[in-house]
């Protein structure tokens, strides 16, 4: 497992603050997620109508863990910031592009992305900490030029987090998919993972 | 994977950022199997039904969760969550270990678990029937013995 040093914005001191990104998630970050997160999802599933609700606030990332660990090709990263665990995020590189010009080219898909409760906006305003979201996506890219796929992403957004992946993180968006729930499609091509990383 | 960008990176990257909701995907299990808003409705009903039916069965047989989950092979915590939080999608495996342990088909009661979509006629109103019919009280009753066992008989044929 590989720690790295990572830097959040904390939304309520306005103070740029150390955070570490491990590239696996540990029965530690689990802990983290059943004692903090847990306890606020199951409270915000509780008050929210179900159209409202999370809609992974129902998932139990200590069962989820057992199932990803056993697979091949599949990464898991934690970040904690401040002794709390901020997200996770699952990839997998068993994945093809769709996108024309790189179609069929093996990507890294990121199976899912995360938030602490606390970072949400629909579930607590302001959020807490800022620059989880574009972390993860830097960790995905990183991990996609590791092994040799130049950047290539993909995944499938939940719906209101769209305009995240168009426009504060350059992906191509190519629509609903109905293999998974109707989500949105979304693609990163090499040029755009580079200009991601020189923050453009 | 090891990052190595300056302080100054992530602070423009939290600036882009700014206030979003990043959520994407969805775990492995669910995948392309993940029923739609109305199917999830009706999992929601089976899966209370199944975790009465967990719950009376085991103390039917006089044992604790923890005694049921000595012997089905998974964790304490799932057969307490499966028991009391319907919100809670078990896992395939444990529903598995589950069926074998109490004789009945293992394809039903996924169904019932909610993890797989439902081909058994009028199987979500016998569950909608048994959950309403078997609500737990302190020792089982005749009655909740025989939803149980008309439950199980549902199961079976």
């Amino acid at each position: 497992m590989t720690e790295s040093q990572v830097y959040l914005l904390n939304s309520h001191t306005n103070e740029t603050v150390e955070a570490s990104l491990f590239d696996e998630v540990t029965d530690d970050h689990l802990a983290l997620w059943d004692t903090s997160w847990a306890p606020l999802m199951r409270a915000h599933r509780t008050n929210l109508p179900l159209s409202d609700t999370p809609e992974d606030s129902h998932w139990n990332w200590k069962h989820k863990a057992n199932s990803w660990r056993s697979l091949l090709g599949y990464q898991s990263f934690a970040l904690v910031c401040e002794g709390e665990l901020q997200g996770l995020m699952l990839t997998n590189d068993i994945t093809s592009a769709r996108l024309l010009d790189q179609f069929g080219k093996p990507i890294v898909y990121v199976q899912f992305v995360a938030t602490a409760p606390w970072n949400r906006p629909e579930l607590q305003d302001p959020p807490k900490y800022r620059g989880v979201g574009r972390t993860f996506i830097l960790a995905a890219i990183q991990t996609s030029l590791d092994i040799g796929y130049k950047g290539r992403l993909g995944l499938h957004s939940l719906p209101k987090a769209e305009g995240f992946y168009r426009d504060k993180c350059g992906f191509t968006i190519l629509g609903p998919d109905s293999s998974h729930q109707n989500l949105t499609y979304c693609e990163m091509t090499e040029t755009q993972a580079e200009n991601f990383r020189r923050n453009h | 994977m090891k990052l190595e960008y300056p302080k100054e990176w992530f602070e423009r990257s939290a600036e882009i950022e700014g206030i979003a909701e990043v959520g994407a995907g969805v775990p492995p299990t669910h995948s392309t199997t993940e029923p739609h808003t109305t199917e999830r409705i009706t999992a929601f009903d089976t899966r209370i039904a199944f975790g009465q039916f967990v719950s009376l069965w085991r103390r039917n047989n006089g044992w604790n969760p923890e005694k049921l989950a000595n012997e089905a092979g998974i964790d304490t915590e799932e057969v307490l969550e499966i028991e009391h939080d319907p919100h809670c999608e078990p896992e395939a495996d444990a529903v598995y270990k589950l069926a074998s342990i109490f004789g009945v088909p293992s394809g039903k009661m996924m169904e019932l678990a909610g993890l797989t979509k439902s081909h058994t006629p009028h199987l979500r109103e016998e569950a909608i029937r048994f959950a309403a019919s078997s609500e737990p009280i302190a020792e089982l009753s005749d009655v909740e013995r025989q939803a149980l066992e008309a439950f199980v008989g549902a199961l079976t044929n």
